[in-house]
C-alpha cells in the first residue's frame, strides 16, 4: 500500500461533511451567545424595576411610621423600633452615601454546602448570616440587644419562657411574608432527628416547646439557662413553605442532607438562585431587592473566592481582585511599610470575639494513675514558667493578648481584677519543691521523692506553625526550671484520639470563644465521662456549683460576678494554662468607607445577622451594575 | 487473541480486590479512625458539639461494625453484580445492579457527584499538558539525536534537566508572582478556573456597549496557561532521553544504513524509518496516559486553587474520608490495568513479531 492515499471523493463528501458540522456549532454558539446577550438585557430591566418598586414600598412604610406621634423619639432619629437600623442609617447620611459596587472577599478552602447546618464551616455561616435573619440582633459597639424580626420581647420571671412578637411586613425574598408559625418551624425543623444538624441539636434542644399565637411565638425552656435568649434570639429564621417539604419523608430528608446550597431567608442578600449553588461555584450573594429592612443593603453583590494558597490570596490583593485581606503577624508587620499596600488599603488589627483561646491542658489522670499535673502546685509552676508576655512579643510581635482565664476580656464575663502570672522562675523552682520536685542527683533535672524525674510530652495539632514555635519556646523555658518536655505534634485525628482516650500528659489547643461562654462542658466534674470535654479529668467541687448557679442564672447582674468567681477558682487552680488570644490583622481596600474596629470586631456582619455598614462613594465605585 | 483479552480482562478482578483490601485495611489501621477527623473537618470545635457530632456519625453510617463486614457490604455496593439491596438495607435477590460508590463521609454527598465535579477539571489539564509534553519531548528527543554531542543536543539535555530539578510548588508561586501580580507583569489571573463574571459572558470574544469582551472560550484558556505550564515542564526530560536513545539506538542500526546505502536522504532516513520504529518504547510509558489523565496534580491544584481529582484524593486522605479515598482507588486501578492491557494490544499491533497465541 502506498504510503499517501490519494484523495478520493469519498474523502471529499467526508471533510465537506465536518467542515458543515463544525460551522454549525460555531454558528449554534453565536446565536446562543446573543439570546444570552439579551436575556442578561432583560433580567437588568427587571432588577431595575424592583428596585425601583422597593424605594417605593420603603417610602410609604417611612412616611406611615413618621406620622405616628409615640414612634418617634426625636427628630432625625428612627422608630424605636428600628434601633437595629440606627448605625447603617447613620452611615446612609453621610454625603458620599451611595449604593452599588460589589465587595470581593475570599475563603481560604472550598465551602462544602451553603444549606443551613449541614457543615460547621465557619464561611458557610458568614454567608448564612448574610441571608437568614434572626429574631434579634446585637450593636456591635455596645453589645445591646436590638429587635430585628421580632418586634418586641418579653422572658418570663423563672426565666423559662420568652415570647417573641414577630414584626409585620417581613418578607422572605422570595416574596412570600415572614410570620410567627416560620419561627416555629425553624425550631421544629432543626429538631427532627432526620435532618443533619446534630451540632444545633445539642443547643436547641434545651428548649421543651414552641406555641404560636397570632404574631406571637413563645418558647419554652427544660430548665433555666443563660444563654437561653440568645440562643433562641439567634436562631436562623427558615421560610416553612420552601423548607417544609424536607420534613415530608426520609427520603425527602435525605435530600436536604445531600443538598449543597438551599438556602432561603429574608435577610438583606440572597442567592441568585436559592436552590441551586454547588461546591465549586463562585459564592456570591445578590442585593434581596424585597428585603424589608429600614434601608437596603449598600452593595449590589458579596462575592467570596476561593484562594487556597496564601502567596496567591495576597497576590490577589495586591492586584486589587481582592477587597479584603487577613495576615498573620509576620506579614502584616511587612505589608504596613510596603507603600503599594498601604496606598490602596487600610490597616486594621483587632480581637474577633469568635477567636477563642489558646491554651495547654494538664492530664491529671492518664491510664488510670495520677499523673505529677494532680497537684495544683505543680500546675501553678508550670504556669509560671510559662513566659506569655514573650510568646506574645516574640511570636506574635505583639498582635495576641496574654490570657488569664478562659472568659472574653472584651465582654463583662471576665474578673477584671485577675492579672495573669508573670514569668517567675523563682516562685516555679519553690512552688515545685513543695510538691516535692527537687533536683536530687544533680542532674540539672528535678525528681519526685521516688526519684522519678519531672519529664512529659505536650501534644499539639502538628499542622499550625504557631504551635510549633510556641511549644518550642516553652521547652526552654521549662529546662531552666528542671522540667523535661518533649513536643509531640500530631495530625488532627490522631490528636483527636488521644483527646477520646485521654491518652496524653498535656495537650496544646484552642477553643472558639463568645463574649460570654460556658465552660460546663469542658470544666465540669461531671464531663469526665465519655462524651464529655473534660479531658484532663479536673474535678473541683466548688467551681461545679458555682458553674451550676452561672448557667441557671437568666440576670445578668447576678450571672457575672458568678462568672468572676468562677475566673478566680480557675486562675487558682490552673486546670489549663491559659495562653493568648490572637489579634485580627485585616487589611480593606480604601474605596470602602465607614469601616470602623468596634467591639464586635470590624463592623460589618458575619458573626450574626446584621445591617451593612460599609459603602463604596459613587465616583469610586470600581464593579459596574 | 480473544482468548487472551478475555483471559486478561478476568485477572482484573481479583487485582482490583486485592487492592480494594489493602487500601481498606491501611484506612482502617490508621489512627483515629473514620469519625474522629470529621469532628474537626470545619477548624471550628466547639465543646458542646463534639459529643452529639460523634454519636450521630456512628449511627449513621455503622463504623462499629466489624471490619470484614464493613469491606464486604462495601464491595457488594460497587460490584455490577451481587446482592441487591432495599430500602430497609435487607437483602432482595441476587443478579445485575447498578454499582453504587456510596457517600462521601466528611461532605455528605455521593461519591459520584464528587467525582464528577472534580473530574472534567482535570481531564481538560490534562487533555492540555499530556500531549504538549508528549509532541514537545517527541520532537526534541529526536533532534538531540539527530544532532547528538552539538549545542543542541547539550542545550537542551541541561534545559530539560534544570526544568525537572525546579519543584513545581516554587516554580507555582514564582509564576504567580511574577507573572500575575501588579508590581511585575499582570499577564495571567492569580487562580481560579474563570473570572468573576464569566458565567455571564457569552461563549465566544464579543465587542458590546462597554468595550471588548474576551467570552468564555478565552477567559478559561487564559486561567489555564499557568496551571497547565507548571503541570507540563516537568515532564520533559525523562520523555525526551528516552526518545533520545531510541532513536540513537536505530540510527546505528543495520536497515538504517541500508537505507542511506540505497541513496535515502537523511531526513528520509530519520522520519519515515528510524522515527517510526523509536515509537515503540514510548508505547509503554503512554500505558500511564489513560490513568494519568485522571489523576490530578494537588500541588498544581492547590497553588492555583483549581478543584480536580488531585485535592479530592488528598483531602479525602487526610479526612479519612473513606468511601472517597476507596472510590478514586478503585477508578484509578482499573483504569491503569485496562490500559495496561490496551499497551499490550498495541505491541502486538506496532510489532508484529509480537503475538500472545
Amino acid at each position: 500500500m502506498p504510503l499517501i492515499q490519494r484523495f478520493q471523493k469519498r474523502d471529499l463528501i467526508l471533510y465537506t461533511f465536518m467542515i458543515v458540522i463544525l460551522l454549525s456549532i460555531w454558528m449554534a454558539m453565536f446565536q446562543i451567545d446573543r439570546q444570552w446577550l439579551f436575556i442578561a438585557e432583560t433580567q437588568e430591566k427587571i432588577d431595575e424595576q424592583t428596585r425601583d418598586i422597593a424605594d417605593l414600598r420603603r417610602q410609604i412604610q417611612r412616611g406611615v411610621a413618621v406620622t405616628a406621634p409615640s414612634a418617634v423619639t426625636s427628630a432625625g432619629d428612627l422608630p424605636t423600633g428600628w434601633r437595629a437600623f440606627a448605625r447603617a442609617e447613620q452611615a446612609a447620611s453621610t454625603p458620599d452615601y451611595a449604593r452599588g459596587d460589589w465587595l470581593v472577599q475570599s475563603f481560604a478552602s472550598q465551602v462544602p454546602s451553603l444549606t443551613p447546618y449541614l457543615s460547621g464551616d465557619a464561611y458557610a455561616s458568614r454567608v448564612q448570616s448574610w441571608v437568614s435573619d434572626t429574631l434579634i440582633t446585637r450593636d456591635p459597639e455596645t453589645l445591646e440587644w436590638l429587635p430585628l424580626v421580632a418586634e418586641r420581647w418579653s422572658v418570663s420571671d423563672d426565666g423559662l419562657e420568652i415570647t417573641f412578637t414577630v414584626r409585620e411586613g417581613v418578607v422572605f425574598s422570595d416574596g412570600e411574608p415572614l410570620t410567627a408559625e416560620d419561627v416555629a418551624f425553624s425550631w421544629t425543623f432543626l429538631m427532627d432527628t432526620r435532618i443533619a444538624a446534630p451540632r444545633a441539636r445539642a443547643y436547641y434542644s434545651r428548649i421543651q416547646n414552641v406555641t404560636v399565637s397570632g404574631r406571637d411565638v413563645t418558647f419554652v425552656f427544660r430548665e433555666p439557662y443563660f444563654e437561653a435568649f440568645a440562643t433562641v434570639g439567634l436562631l436562623p429564621l427558615l421560610p416553612e413553605h420552601f423548607y417544609g417539604r424536607y420534613l415530608e419523608n426520609v427520603a425527602a430528608a435525605e435530600e436536604f442532607n445531600q443538598s449543597t446550597g438551599l438556602l432561603l431567608g429574608s435577610g438583606p442578600y440572597r442567592l441568585v438562585s436559592p436552590t441551586d449553588w454547588k461546591p465549586g461555584d463562585l459564592v456570591e450573594l445578590v442585593r434581596n431587592e424585597r428585603y424589608w429592612g429600614w434601608l437596603p443593603a449598600p452593595f449590589d453583590r458579596l462575592i467570596w473566592k476561593t484562594i487556597q494558597t496564601d502567596a496567591a490570596m495576597l497576590t490577589e490583593f495586591k492586584n486589587g481582585g481582592l477587597d479584603v485581606y487577613a495576615a498573620q503577624p509576620l506579614q502584616y508587620r511587612d505589608l504596613i511599610e510596603d507603600e503599594l499596600v498601604t496606598r490602596s488599603a487600610q490597616p486594621f488589627e483587632y480581637y474577633n470575639p469568635r477567636g477563642g483561646y489558646i491554651y495547654i491542658a494538664w492530664n491529671q489522670l492518664r491510664a488510670g494513675k495520677d499523673t505529677p499535673f494532680v497537684d495544683r502546685r505543680v500546675r501553678q509552676a508550670m504556669t509560671y514558667l510559662t513566659d506569655r508576655e514573650r510568646i506574645v512579643d516574640e511570636i506574635f510581635l505583639g498582635f495576641a493578648l496574654p490570657a488569664s482565664g478562659p472568659f472574653n476580656p472584651l465582654g463583662k464575663q471576665a474578673n477584671p481584677n485577675i492579672e495573669g502570672r508573670k514569668f517567675n522562675l523563682e516562685k516555679a523552682i519553690e512552688l515545685l519543691a513543695e510538691a516535692g520536685y527537687v533536683d536530687r542527683d544533680g542532674d540539672g533535672v528535678v525528681e519526685s521523692e521516688q526519684g522519678v524525674p519531672l519529664a512529659f510530652k505536650i501534644t499539639y495539632p502538628s499542622s499550625s506553625d504557631n504551635y510549633k514555635r510556641v511549644v518550642l519556646l516553652l521547652k526552654d523555658l521549662y529546662v531552666k526550671a528542671g522540667v523535661i518536655m518533649e513536643p509531640n505534634p500530631v495530625d488532627w485525628p490522631v490528636l483527636i484520639e488521644a483527646l477520646n482516650n485521654k491518652d496524653f500528659d498535656a495537650i496544646s489547643l484552642g477553643w472558639t470563644g463568645d463574649f460570654e461562654i460556658d465552660v460546663y462542658q469542658n470544666l465540669h466534674s461531671s464531663q469526665t465521662e465519655p462524651g464529655g470535654d473534660n479531658f484532663i479529668n479536673f474535678k473541683n467541687e466548688e467551681l461545679d456549683l458555682l458553674i451550676e448557679a452561672a448557667r441557671g442564672e437568666m440576670d445578668e447582674d447576678v450571672r457575672m460576678p458568678i462568672w468572676h468567681q468562677v475566673h478566680e477558682v480557675l486562675f487558682r487552680e490552673q486546670p489549663y494554662t491559659y495562653l493568648f488570644r490572637t489579634k485580627s490583622l485585616v487589611f480593606s481596600d480604601r474605596r470602602i468607607k465607614n469601616v470602623q474596629v468596634v467591639r464586635a470586631g470590624l463592623n460589618t456582619g458575619g458573626l450574626w445577622s446584621m445591617p451593612m455598614e460599609w459603602y463604596v462613594p459613587s465616583n469610586e465605585q470600581k464593579y459596574a451594575r | 487473541m480473544l482468548n487472551y483479552v478475555i483471559r486478561r480482562l478476568l485477572l482484573i478482578v481479583p487485582t482490583l480486590i486485592g487492592i480494594t483490601i489493602l487500601v481498606f485495611a491501611i484506612m482502617a489501621a490508621a489512627p483515629g479512625g473514620v469519625g474522629a477527623s470529621l469532628l474537626t473537618a470545619g477548624g471550628d470545635m466547639r465543646p458542646e458539639e463534639r459529643a452529639a457530632m460523634e454519636a450521630y456519625l456512628n449511627a449513621r453510617y455503622g463504623l462499629d461494625q466489624p471490619l470484614p463486614t464493613q469491606y464486604l457490604s462495601w464491595l457488594n455496593r460497587v460490584s455490577p453484580v451481587g446482592f441487591k439491596v432495599d430500602e430497609n438495607n435487607q437483602a432482595d435477590g441476587f443478579g445485575l445492579k447498578i454499582p453504587d460508590l456510596g457517600m462521601s463521609f466528611a461532605k455528605n454527598r455521593p461519591v459520584t457527584d464528587l467525582v464528577a465535579a472534580a473530574l472534567p477539571i482535570t481531564l481538560l489539564m490534562n487533555a492540555l499538558s499530556l500531549p504538549a509534553v508528549f509532541i514537545l519531548s517527541i520532537i526534541m528527543g529526536v533532534y538531540t539525536a539527530r544532532f547528538r554531542g552539538q549545542a543542541l543536543d547539550v542545550g537542551i539535555s541541561t534545559a530539560n534537566l534544570a526544568l525537572w530539578s525546579v519543584p513545581v510548588i516554587w516554580m507555582g508561586v514564582l509564576l504567580i508572582g511574577l507573572l500575575a501580580s501588579e508590581e511585575y507583569l499582570n499577564w495571567f489571573p492569580t487562580s481560579g478556573l474563570e473570572s468573576l463574571r464569566a458565567d455571564r459572558w457569552t461563549f465566544l470574544p464579543v465587542q458590546t456597549d462597554d468595550g471588548w469582551q474576551p467570552g468564555y472560550l478565552l477567559d478559561v484558556l487564559w486561567h489555564l496557561v499557568l496551571p497547565v505550564a507548571c503541570l507540563t515542564y516537568t515532564g520533559f526530560a525523562f520523555l525526551t532521553k528516552l526518545t533520545r536513545s531510541a532513536v540513537l539506538e536505530n540510527l546505528q542500526a543495520d536497515y538504517a544504513r541500508t537505507a542511506r546505502a540505497k541513496g535515502a536522504s537523511e531526513r528520509t532516513v530519520l522520519w519515515h524509518h528510524v522515527f517510526r520504529n523509536s515509537l515503540l518504547p514510548l508505547i509503554t510509558v503512554a500505558a500511564s496516559i489513560l490513568p494519568g489523565l485522571l489523576v490530578g496534580s494537588v500541588i498544581v491544584e492547590s497553588i492555583f486553587s483549581i478543584d480536580g481529582m488531585g485535592r479530592l484524593a488528598v483531602e479525602a486522605v487526610q479526612l479519612r474520608d473513606r468511601e472517597v479515598v476507596l472510590s478514586i482507588t478503585l477508578i484509578t486501578a482499573l483504569l491503569t490495568l485496562i490500559s495496561y492491557l490496551i499497551v499490550d494490544i498495541c505491541y502486538a499491533i506496532a510489532d508484529p513479531r509480537v503475538t500472545y497465541e
